[in-house]
């Protein structure tokens, strides 16, 4: 590989990364190539000597993407460092994603639940006007009592949600000690 | 040797090498690679975690040839930061020692 392909490798491969970072990054393999081309070595001993571009692009994307998810609160981010952290190995795969996705999915679920229960109410009082099963006074007060349900449901998931933000956040730093064979 | 060993020991040698005097990224890469074989483009991402981690601080000096190279300066939270390791690191071996000392006992 020469010193362009690799760059170019690495430079795809860090394509999500703010371009300010990157460039950083990149700058150190650069310098790395002009180096190793002042000793005497040449482009292809000097890209073999650096290693795999995937893996040197998995190492400095881990302690990235988890440090972005904590700094800016969005689930994407997420999901981002989740996937980075997974890409370390097949031990990552099963003890990270398995439980991710199950709390992810149950959590869901419960939102939709207390969503349904929020379109049950309103449903009552369609109801009341057209087909009238219910009287305009009962449909009311099943309505409120739905909404009340769906409400407290919300508030009780929404503090689930952020437990489970801190809690993925948490597991996946302790992984990444874990992984980079670091015992602090 | 295993890679897992390798990542937790490369951090105290490239924290160790730089108590002497600030070295720039290519020169530990190379003093690293010729103690043991490794990915040498994995001293990097460790350089640039333990910069972020506040152990390293980096400034850029001109050199009389090629562009200006990176220096890595070992702060004070550093050198803590690698006592604590070394002590950690010899613990760990006087015990696999004895183990291995032990059971290789006649």
């Amino acid at each position: 590989m020469t010193k362009q392909s690799y760059m170019n490798e690495l430079d795809r491969l860090l394509r999500n990364v703010s371009e300010e970072q990157r460039k950083e990054w990149l700058y150190d393999y650069y310098l790395h190539f002009e180096q190793a081309a002042q000793n005497g070595r040449s482009e292809e001993e000097a890209a073999l000597e650096l290693g795999d571009p995937r893996q040197i692009a998995g190492e400095l994307l881990l302690g990235y993407r988890v440090e972005q998810a904590e700094s800016s609160k969005n689930y994407r981010g997420l999901s981002r460092a989740v996937f980075a952290t997974v890409s370390l190995g097949l031990f990552n795969l099963i003890f990270i994603i398995g439980p991710y996705v199950a709390l992810a999915a149950v959590l869901l679920s419960l939102w939709a639940v207390a969503a349904a229960i929020a379109v049950a109410g309103l449903a009552t009082i369609v109801d009341s006007f057209w087909v009238e099963t219910f009287t305009k006074p009962q449909a009311l007060s099943l309505a409120l009592i739905c909404w009340a349900l769906s409400i407290l449901l919300a508030i009780g998931l929404k503090f689930l949600t952020s437990k489970f933000y801190a809690m993925t956040l948490k597991y996946l730093k302790f992984n990444t000690r874990v992984v980079r064979g670091n015992s602090k | 040797m295993n890679i897992q060993f390798k990542k937790g020991v490369l951090e105290i040698c490239v924290l160790v090498l730089t108590t002497r005097g600030d070295r720039y990224g290519y020169e530990l890469a190379v003093m690293i690679s010729e103690k043991f074989e490794l990915a040498v483009g994995s001293v990097y991402p460790l350089l640039n975690r333990l910069t972020q981690e506040g152990y390293f601080s980096t400034y850029l000096k001109e050199s009389t040839e090629g562009p200006p190279r990176k220096y890595y300066h070992l702060t004070p939270e550093g050198w803590g930061h690698m006592r604590m390791l070394i002590a950690e690191w010899n613990s760990f071996t006087k015990a696999v020692n004895e183990i291995v000392e032990d059971g290789l006992r006649p």
